[in-house]
């Protein structure tokens, strides 16, 4: 069968990659979380295409490129990123990559791309999917403001728990009802993640934050909070909860200390602990469209835990903060 | 200053802090419900800072609640300083304020209990009094869910009885 491969850091980006593929083409999906993963899985032959995002941890999009190039790998690349510069679009054609797809992708282009290059036959109507992207100077402050939240948000922790945070860059999108359920029947599908949620809200503004922690880390978050003793499903959900309440505060002050509002947060709840996930997404179909999401994946140094944490922002929040944004880009 | 006025002091400042961030709504209203105090769970949830609603009357800010209604409910805090109440199962919000999670709860709108409490002054008089919004949305959409159960279960023993 043919075989796509979607190399992208970010979940929500790989999970939106996914959707817009073509829905009648039968293909193998596979999916890498950076460079040194896609040339693995290149290596093994899943990825007679390759949808590669340029910024990631570890191995970005042009070193990948560069080692297609070096390892004569048999692949058609198309990049697919938010970075919009005209020089990024040179250098990835230079490598060795067939296009440049702007984020967030949308089905059309897509389907425009691949058929352009014989990846797929002729052209089929296409689902009307499109919605106004994200206006780059909006989502480069929203970007920034995220930075320099993480950036104490990280010191916060060094300090109190002693361990080096590395500090990713966040991924700003906006992103649909339906990418989001996806998310989350992924984690009730996959028992070994949990997720934790908060609501918080301030004047204008409001949202959740999503924590998702994979319970094989649970035994580092354990030595890192000085817990001893036996780790029973109890004291679990516990180490859970109080990890998530820690990334969430100190992120969540740090944007709101920025933006000059304070927000209140809700008591956290576990995600599909009392109510099935899927429950849930049946419910509340029709509240909301779309969400600004605020990604951000956290590593620690010395431990091989990987924390999501996503920030979502209903879309009536939007004026607001972009209100409150504007003010900042004002004072620079 | 001596340091007993000073303690006194900073002690009042954590217990209005107290005030200012607890997890409750908490409002002060006098005799002719002008608003006395607004915290910070009013100030999140309603988009009003304590500013704005100094001194206005509540009905001018919250055109939807009932005068009449309102004042009979706290007529008794104020002259035989009792409490009084409002559940969420007779009347589901008071403040129309979204759901604490947007996102990934059922709820559009936040389900409250209220509590009037009577605020006695120095000179035995109730002049003001205090109203409590407690967020009882988790609670309401678990026992509407339980009784949505309840509901398709006996009507599948009916069908199951009539069947037989």
């Amino acid at each position: 069968m043919f075989s796509v491969l979607i190399c992208d850091d970010s979940l929500v980006a790989r999970k939106q990659v996914a959707k817009c593929l073509p829905q009648d083409w039968e293909v193998a999906i596979h999916f890498a979380k950076h460079g040194g993963e896609a040339i693995e899985a290149l290596k093994a032959g899943k990825g007679q295409v390759l949808l590669l995002d340029l910024n990631m941890p570890e191995m970005d999009g042009y070193q990948t490129l560069e080692a297609i190039g070096q390892l004569g790998l048999k692949t058609s690349v198309i990049v697919v990123s938010g970075d919009v510069q005209p020089e990024a679009h040179e250098r990835v054609k230079k490598l060795g990559a067939l296009e440049f797809i702007r984020k967030p992708v949308n089905a059309e282009e897509l389907l425009a791309v691949l058929s352009k290059h014989g990846l797929i036959d002729g052209p089929e109507e296409a689902p009307e999917t499109e919605f106004s992207p994200l206006d780059p100077d909006i989502r480069d402050c929203y970007q920034e403001i995220t930075n320099i939240a993480m950036g104490r948000a990280g010191d916060h922790l060094a300090r109190t728990l002693n361990v080096f945070v590395h500090l990713p860059i966040p991924n700003v999108n906006l992103i649909e009802v339906s990418e989001l359920h996806m998310l989350l029947s992924d984690i009730d599908n996959h028992e070994r993640v949990s997720a934790v949620c908060q609501g918080f809200v301030g004047p204008g503004v409001q949202g959740e934050a999503l924590c998702i922690l994979s319970d094989s880390s649970l035994e580092d978050v354990a030595k890192i909070l000085n817990i001893t003793g036996e780790v029973d499903d109890q004291k679990q959900l516990e180490l859970l909860m109080d990890a998530a309440s820690i990334l969430i505060g100190t992120c969540l002050s740090g944007i709101a200390e920025q933006l000059d509002i304070s927000f209140a947060q809700g008591q956290p709840v576990v995600l599909g602990q009392h109510r099935n996930i899927t429950e849930i997404i049946a419910t509340n179909k029709l509240k909301w469209k779309r969400t600004l999401a605020i990604e951000i994946s956290y590593g620690l140094e010395g431990y091989q835990t990987v924390c999501e944490l996503l920030l979502l922002f209903t879309e009536s929040s939007m004026e607001t903060l972009n209100y409150k944004l504007a003010h900042l880009l004002e004072d620079f | 200053m001596s340091n007993d006025a000073l303690d006194d002091m900073l002690e009042f400042h954590w217990i209005i802090d107290m005030l200012q961030t607890v997890d409750v709504g908490i409002v002060v209203l006098d005799r002719e419900f002008k608003i006395k105090m607004w915290n910070g769970f009013m100030e999140s949830h309603s988009g009003k800072l304590p500013s704005e609603v100094r001194d206005q009357s509540l009905f001018s800010l919250f055109p939807d609640i009932n005068r009449d209604w309102f004042a009979q409910k706290a007529k008794p805090v104020f002259e035989l300083k009792t409490r009084a109440f409002m559940l969420w199962e007779q009347r589901p919000y008071l403040f129309k304020f979204s759901n604490y999670r947007p996102i990934t709860s059922s709820e559009q709108f936040m389900y409250q209990n209220i509590i009037l409490a009577p605020l006695v002054s120095a000179t035995g008089k109730v002049d003001n009094i205090s109203m409590m919004i407690y967020d009882m949305t988790d609670i309401a959409s678990g026992k509407k869910q339980l009784e949505a159960l309840q509901v398709t279960q006996s009507e599948a023993q009916e069908r199951g009885s009539r069947g037989s």
